[in-house]
């Protein structure tokens, strides 16, 4: 109860405070927008208040300029420098994956032309039904020379038909299953093909010896061939027909004894390089008929 | 287990034989990779399992290559049987004796098989060189090693059942209480 008289007192004090101090500050204020306003001029107080700023202005732009230096040099190479390193990373997949369309695109192109050789030699066999094959797969032995095809006797492959690419030659069908093919390659020792020199018009048995030449056999010594002489089937026993290409003699051994010239022939085929084949498949006896009696 | 996995396996190197190792019809470069899985067998497991074993693989083989029927299975089977007796007077069991003896056995039968055939079906077959079978020789004996490795930790792996059957293993006694 008796506490309550000074603090309503100390309280008007305070508010009396207040209103004096505001009452000098709006003098002052009036005073410096009258003199201000009025004389437009700047004085030792605009000076005064530029000198105190202008300092700190100054710390402020060089700390910007500053920061705006580290930022351009430091956080924006960083900036780029990670930008840079994703784009890297897209750009190695890209490549890879554009190196590997080529890849593709070129197999596809090699495989193409290697396809439509084929195709102008398929076109230049008149009648002739043809199947068209892939090597699958090849004989391992040193004994023997076949390859096993993609096609068998669901495409009306048959024991016997003779095996031929771009090239001329290559050998024969000697196995079938329903869809797959062993063909005795013509450089195989137990291969024989009914041949003739098609210029001297010299018939002969053409036989492999497991290497990359064949054997001429039975050319007579008084056949008079050449080297460079085309090879080509001669079609009797219609397992091959006429004229296929099979090679090039390239070496006449004259030997004193026995009656025949020994002759090596190379093949128009490169073995080395097989992969698509045509074979060339033989009417049917029905057919044969037909034909005959249509 | 362990029979089914090595004709799978004999399967697998006899396409992988025709294929891949054979870049061309000619190419001398080929390791008969078949053999050296003979060798194994021969060392490493008993007759009636091998000759299970051999039997698809010879199969496969005849069909692949070849053009005399029944060739492979001369090899095949020479070599397999070369090598068994040879095993049983080998008196170390050890893959330094057993490599060289796979290659030497395989000249020695592929030749044996030359001159048979070229007795029986003369003509046939590319003439017999020595050299060419002697770089064949070394690359199967060069290959039985690390191959003979593979077969052993194939048959490892055949011998590890999928279940334990302990695990599975009904137990109708109370062990504690004999115990």
């Amino acid at each position: 109860m008796r506490k309550k008289p000074t603090r309503k007192r100390s309280d008007h004090y305070r508010l009396f405070r207040i209103v004096i101090l505001a009452g000098f500050l709006l003098t002052l204020a009036f005073i410096f927008l009258v003199s201000t306003l009025g004389s437009q001029k700047f004085g030792s107080l605009h000076k005064l208040v530029l000198e105190a700023v202008g300092p700190l202005q100054k710390v402020a732009t060089r700390t910007s300029s500053y920061v705006e230096t580290f930022k351009s040099e430091y956080i924006d190479i960083l900036q780029d420098s990670l930008r840079l390193r994703e784009e890297n990373k897209r750009l190695i997949q890209q490549l890879q994956e554009n190196e590997n369309l080529l890849n593709k695109s070129r197999e596809a192109m090699a495989t193409n032309a290697s396809l439509r050789k084929l195709l102008e030699f398929k076109n230049t066999l008149d009648q002739q039904q043809t199947v068209a094959a892939t090597i699958v797969g090849k004989d391992p032995s040193t004994q023997f020379r076949s390859v096993i095809i993609d096609r068998g006797s669901n495409s009306n492959v048959q024991k016997g038909n003779p095996v031929v690419n771009n090239d001329g030659v290559v050998g024969q069908v000697f196995t079938v299953s329903p869809n797959y093919a062993k063909v005795l390659l013509a450089i195989a020792p137990s291969s024989a093909i009914d041949v003739l020199l098609q210029k001297s018009r010299v018939r002969g048995i053409l036989k492999g010896d497991g290497t990359l030449t064949y054997r001429l056999e039975y050319i007579l010594k008084t056949a008079e061939i050449e080297e460079g002489e085309h090879v080509v089937t001669a079609g009797y026993g219609g397992v091959f027909p006429t004229g296929l290409q099979v090679g090039v003699v390239s070496k006449i051994i004259k030997k004193p004894r026995g009656m025949f010239h020994e002759i090596e022939v190379t093949p128009s085929v490169d073995y080395q390089k097989l992969e698509h084949l045509l074979i060339l498949q033989q009417p049917k006896l029905s057919e044969i008929k037909q034909m005959e009696h249509p | 287990m362990v029979v089914l996995n090595f004709i799978v396996v004999g399967v697998m190197l006899a396409i992988l034989q025709t294929t891949l190792c054979m870049p061309t019809p000619t190419w001398l470069l080929a390791p008969d990779l078949y053999y050296v899985l003979v060798g194994y067998l021969a060392f490493h497991l008993d007759l009636p399992r091998s000759l299970i074993v051999l039997f698809p693989l010879v199969c496969v083989l005849d069909v692949l290559s070849g053009t005399i029927l029944g060739m492979y299975a001369l090899i095949c089977f020479g070599g397999h049987l070369l090598l068994r007796l040879l095993s049983a007077k080998l008196p170390v069991k050890q893959y330094l004796y057993q490599v060289p003896l796979v290659g030497l056995s395989y000249l020695a039968v592929s030749w044996a098989v030359y001159l048979l055939l070229e007795l029986l079906e003369p003509g046939q077959q590319v003439s017999w060189y020595w050299w060419k079978m002697l770089v064949r020789t070394v690359l199967v004996t060069a290959l039985s090693y690390p191959l003979f490795l593979l077969f052993d930790w194939l048959q490892k792996q055949s011998h590890r059942s999928f279940l334990t059957w302990n695990r599975l293993r009904l137990r109708n006694d109370n062990r504690r209480r004999q115990a």
